[in-house]
């Protein structure tokens, strides 16, 4: 049945920010978001008792934030645990978890933030072998840092952040391992606050080799990290290794046609980082205002595309061949971790295999992932954009959450 | 509250507000598929009482049974 709410998904900084825009507008706000916490992956609720690890000035922001969405408590609803499985072409959006329903909002918001981009490498389906992006998390919850020895390398300035991170608790990484020559001067064209957090990184680095214009080009069981440098090749004996090669919008699943207005907000729309997410999720909540009282949707604030401009120059900075460093993969590279499928399966299929070949009978992106973690490297090696479009639910759905969901909800 | 879980017959000790994933890896497990650690790549997929979910997401319960995906699928 019709509902008078606007549904936002995600409470990371573009949610936050897009649903206190809204309720700021006179607009009723169902927020929800898969964790059991507001933050997203940036200002991850560390656990109780815990201090919270991010820099004071992100930390500042983002207060300020929550404390304008608790003061539109009356018309910001949270739903916690409660996951988003997409909005279909009747505009019904089903959501389960601890809340399980199938809404029809008048509009959506989703700020369902970045994927992190992750290089195929040989080995990197081994157990002690994660996203630098994953260990971040844990660090940032449990406020303590993995025990045993950590490599972290690909290439990115989360590499040198989540490094900094491990070393403010007193287990600094092995080794950093970056694909890019980053420290050179073109970062000087950086705005402040930018060089101001590397070089608060490079200081909790002091010690920790950090080595440029550097790949891991294998693992090896045991751990160990085969690396190739510009001097020669270099080992590292690692317990864990955390990789890395950037961010990209987590938007898979998304674009199907909608009857209501539909919104993308922050890391999802475009990765432009933390500080743009919570800036376009002013943008998002405010034209959604403009679209529901058919008003003209206001222009993108300077500021956001001063961030823009600052994320093309990082991107600039952190320049490095991804293309020669797929194709120099072995054939018997994992591509498809869900279902094990390796560059010379997807060499088999012939020179240039259709979306329809790749899926049905490569069966890559088929997984419960859909692709979400190679679809950059399978579409590059078919030298194809078309993977075959991934359909609705955007995740895995159980019969018992379809199940649970309120009869009221699904008419007939 | 805190308290533990069971994993494969071992008690897995857990913190207010964790995941399975977090205190699987905080117990030095680190076979169970965890990759992204926010949701995306289903590797970490276990049974929590029996149902499938992802370890990074699912908050862990006192006396709850967390078992590899495998576990039923084999028997």
């Amino acid at each position: 049945m019709p509902d008078d709410r606007v549904i936002v998904v995600g409470a990371g900084p573009a949610g936050m920010a897009a649903a206190v825009a809204l309720a700021e507008g006179g607009q009723r706000v169902l927020l929800v978001d898969q964790a059991s916490t507001p933050g997203g992956a940036v200002h991850r609720a560390p656990l109780p008792g815990v201090a919270p690890l991010g820099l004071p000035e992100h930390r500042r922001r983002w207060a300020a934030l929550v404390a304008r969405a608790t003061a539109q408590a009356s018309r910001i609803e949270t739903a916690y645990e409660t996951r988003f499985a997409g909005v279909d072409a009747t505009g019904a959006v089903l959501l389960t978890g601890a809340l399980n329903r199938l809404l029809q909002p008048r509009g959506v918001i989703v700020a369902l933030g970045a994927r992190e981009r992750v290089l195929p490498r040989p080995g990197w389906t081994l157990p002690g072998v994660m996203s630098a992006g994953a260990i971040q998390t844990g660090l940032k919850t449990s406020g303590e840092a993995p025990q045993g020895r950590v490599v972290l390398a690909g290439s990115g300035p989360l590499l040198l952040a989540v490094g900094a991170e491990l070393a403010a608790l007193g287990r600094p990484p092995v080794a950093i391992i970056e694909a890019a020559r980053p420290f050179g001067a073109g970062a000087l064209g950086l705005p402040l606050a930018y060089l101001a957090e590397a070089a608060r990184y490079r200081l909790r680095l002091l010690g920790v080799p950090v080595l440029t214009g550097s790949r891991l080009v294998e693992i090896v069981p045991g751990l160990e990290a085969m690396v190739d440098t510009p001097k020669g090749p270099r080992r590292f004996a690692a317990d864990l290794i955390g990789l890395h090669d950037g961010i990209a919008p987590n938007d898979s699943g998304l674009g199907g046609p909608c009857p209501i207005p539909l919104l993308r907000a922050g890391d999802g729309r475009e990765a432009l980082g933390a500080r743009a997410a919570m800036l376009d999720g002013t943008r998002a909540g405010l034209a959604m205002l403009a679209l529901l009282a058919g008003r003209p949707v206001p222009p993108e604030p300077a500021a956001l595309i001063r961030q823009r401009a600052a994320q093309a120059r990082l991107a600039r900075i952190y320049a490095r061949d991804e293309g020669a460093a797929l194709d120099a993969l072995p054939p018997d590279t994992i591509l498809c971790r869900c279902e094990s499928r390796s560059r010379a399966d997807l060499t088999a299929l012939g020179e240039s295999p259709t979306g329809r070949d790749l899926r049905l009978t490569g069966r890559f992106g088929m997984g419960a992932c859909q692709g979400r973690v190679c679809g950059e490297w399978v579409a590059h090696f078919a030298k194809t954009r078309d993977l075959g479009r991934p359909r609705l639910p955007l995740r895995p759905l159980s019969i018992a959450d379809l199940l649970a969901v309120p009869a009221a909800d699904t008419g007939d | 509250m805190s308290g533990a879980f069971d994993w494969k017959g071992a008690a897995v000790p857990f913190r207010a507000g964790e995941t399975v994933a977090s205190a699987l890896m905080r117990s030095g497990v680190r076979d169970f598929g965890p990759f992204c650690g926010i949701g995306q790549c289903q590797g970490c997929l276990v049974r929590v009482d029996g149902r499938v979910t992802e370890a990074c997401l699912a908050l862990c319960r006192a006396g709850a049974l967390v078992q590899p995906l495998e576990a039923r699928d084999a028997g």
